[in-house]
């Protein structure tokens, strides 16, 4: 019994090893390497996906059109399951051991904040493509980029339409880690220049799962706008227990997790009327997007999210920084 | 048989000596997180593995850690390694204040207690935010070498295990084992049980501070979320049981293999590993519940104090 247990168990682990081996692409000599750590398990896992297929959509469209400066370019990214300690380790792995040229960001604002450290260290690029949070950005690193708009403005939009249309008071929460707080900072600073009253805010840890206590404290204080600094889970729950509780400001709006398909997929009919801040979307008018949405479609069989277009586009940069550079040199991307 | 484990440990510790010096930025940190594992689990090991009083909130005193070494370095202008060894003091002081009114309850306890200490130390944290940064968190000056950090972290998980030693072949350490197998028994024979335990657990947290200093400046950034996770302590009693607790190499070999084990199969199974890791530990349980150390112990006839 004891034996027949440990044998299933090891074929079961060499027929998983033939399989992943057997999968993987072969490539002409000497591709540049790029390499990433991303969020693929964990907290951080839905966004951290679309992020992967926009890279990969780059690195097959980039290899399309011959390459960059002659040579092909390959992708190595790694799962850092959503936790800093485990991306630092993916970093110096990927540029000690795997000898990437450069690096693109991880996902979410904690464990870019860890891994830029390692690429510093080394002097490597690294593109962030999605840390909005300004914070990172005050550190001083010679190396560090940044693609997408500062956390403090994500709210911006939804703020201003209300000041607009004349909307007197604001509720604000948020999950208390660094993009979150920093977006909701955001939203209360603006709020108070446009003249509105901010009744409420208040910060839940993340991994809270019941809102109740805190949408009916909302409540209570009836405010025009509730706003909140999320990523998706906390996003969806809120937007769903908003309803449970017949929570009905005139206008409410989230960071993160409004601009997911799979918010209205999860949601439905309670997604309707939800606004949420996106740093992309698919029917802005620049060159490109129709060209981008449809090779994304094509190859992932879904629509893009804005982390997609995020991933996407710090890609596309780098590579057009190389190009213009004409040289892999840190010194002269920069 | 002793003579030959010594040389073999001496043997090691000399190539783990002389790593950073050829090795690649990989290999030493992930070395560097080893040896944080091995000082985790060894000093999990000396309250709960000893004393049988299990505790699920050692987290807590690594996150202490953290936060005080973080704060020296960034506000007090200290060197990081002062630094990360006052994250003892706080570590202790907090051990001492659970602790002395928590181990003299029997039964389960102490281990709610503990479970409900780390969250309420993360609300704190996260609460003082003009202090601590709240969920912000702390930003450490870059490291540009991480061969000190090494050194450092190697240093407490040799530390720990020495300790784990002496203790073992103390009476102390006896006093703590008799404790485990028969509490009433242990005190019908004259033992104050409630301050062994006492002593037991202010040795228990002194490390995890440290560790948590050194881990701030390691990661150059903290957050409670971070430094808090209740995954940290579940990950230290895994090796420790895996290893076999109550002994001196157990936590070692439990923080060795499944780290190179979950090294090596995560990376290439990303959504299988977490089933194959949850496997291995019950099939561990099951066939060896007094962990490797225990098996090892067994069939070769090792002393008790390996």
């Amino acid at each position: 019994m004891r034996r027949a247990f440990v044998l299933a168990l090891a074929g079961m682990s060499v027929s998983l090893l033939v399989l992943e081996w057997g999968a993987g692409p072969t490539w002409g000599q000497e591709p540049i390497k790029i390499g990433a750590s991303i969020s693929l398990t964990g907290t951080y896992a839905k966004p951290g996906k679309y992020t992967q297929e926009g890279y990969l959509l780059c690195e097959k469209e980039i290899n399309d059109k011959g390459g960059l400066l002659g040579r092909k370019v390959r992708y190595i990214i790694y799962d850092d399951k959503s936790d800093p300690l485990t991306a630092i380790k993916l970093y110096e792995k990927l540029i000690t051991e795997d000898n990437v040229e450069h690096v693109m960001g991880p996902y979410s604002s904690p464990v870019t904040n860890a891994a830029s450290t390692v690429s510093e260290k080394y002097q490597k690029v690294m593109m962030a493509s999605l840390a909005a949070t300004t914070s990172i950005w005050e550190r001083g690193f010679k190396y560090l980029f940044m693609t997408i708009s500062p956390a403090e403005v994500y709210l911006e939009g939804l703020v201003e339409l209300a000041a607009e249309r004349g909307l007197k008071t604001i509720a604000v929460m948020n999950e208390d880690t660094l993009f979150a707080k920093a977006a909701a900072k955001g939203a209360i600073e603006l709020a108070k220049k446009r003249g509105m009253q901010v009744v409420f805010h208040e910060a839940y840890p993340k991994g809270t799962t019941d809102f109740s206590a805190l949408l009916i404290k909302i409540k209570s204080l009836n405010p025009d706008v509730i706003t909140g600094g999320t990523y998706f889970d906390d996003a969806v729950a809120t937007t769903r227990q908003m309803k449970e509780l017949d929570v009905n400001p005139r206008m409410y709006g989230v960071t993160v997790g409004g601009d997911l398909p799979e918010f209205y997929q999860l949601l439905g009919k309670t997604a309707e009327y939800v606004y949420g801040s996106s740093q992309w979307e698919e029917n802005l008018l620049y060159p490109g997007i129709k060209e981008f949405v449809a090779a994304y479609e094509k190859m992932w069989n879904h629509e893009p999210a804005y982390h997609s277009a995020a991933g996407y586009g710090a890609c596309r940069l780098l590579a057009e920084a190389i190009k213009r550079a004409n040289s892999l040199d840190s010194e002269k991307i920069r | 048989m002793m003579a030959g484990i010594l040389w073999l440990l001496l043997a090691v510790m000399g190539g783990l000596a002389v790593l950073p010096l050829f090795a690649s930025g990989y290999i030493i940190s992930f070395t560097i997180q080893i040896f944080m594992w091995i000082a985790l689990a060894g000093s999990w090991n000396l309250i709960s593995g000893f004393t049988g009083y299990v505790s699920f909130g050692h987290v807590a005193f690594f996150g202490v850690g953290a936060y005080t070494g973080a704060l020296l370095v960034t506000q007090a202008g200290w060197h990081w390694l002062p630094a990360s060894l006052a994250g003892c003091v706080p570590a202790a002081a907090l051990a001492l204040l659970i602790g002395y009114p928590c181990l003299r309850l029997k039964g389960p306890y102490f281990a709610i207690a503990m479970l409900g200490l780390n969250e309420v130390v993360r609300a704190l944290v996260s609460y003082f935010e003009s202090f601590t940064g709240g969920g912000s968190g702390i930003s450490l000056p870059p490291i540009l070498s991480i061969a000190p950090v090494y050194y450092a972290m190697g240093g407490a998980a040799v530390a720990v295990t020495l300790l784990t030693y002496r203790i073992i072949t103390s009476r102390f350490g006896l006093r703590l084992l008799s404790i485990r197998e028969d509490e009433i028994a242990a005190e019908t024979m004259g033992i104050n049980t409630s301050l062994m335990k006492l002593y037991a657990f202010l040795l228990s947290a002194l490390f995890p501070g440290i560790v948590g200093g050194l881990y701030a400046w390691y990661s150059s950034y903290i957050e409670p979320l971070g430094v808090f996770p209740l995954l940290t302590t579940i990950t230290m009693i895994i090796m420790c049981l895996f290893g076999g607790k109550g002994t001196v190499l157990g936590p070692v070999l439990g923080a060795v293999l499944l780290s190179v084990f979950q090294e090596l199969v995560w990376a290439r199974f990303l959504f299988v590993h977490q089933a194959i890791f949850g496997a291995l530990i019950v099939a561990v349980v099951l066939l060896m519940p007094r962990g490797i150390m225990g098996v090892l112990q067994e069939r070769y006839r090792l002393p008790r104090t390996v």
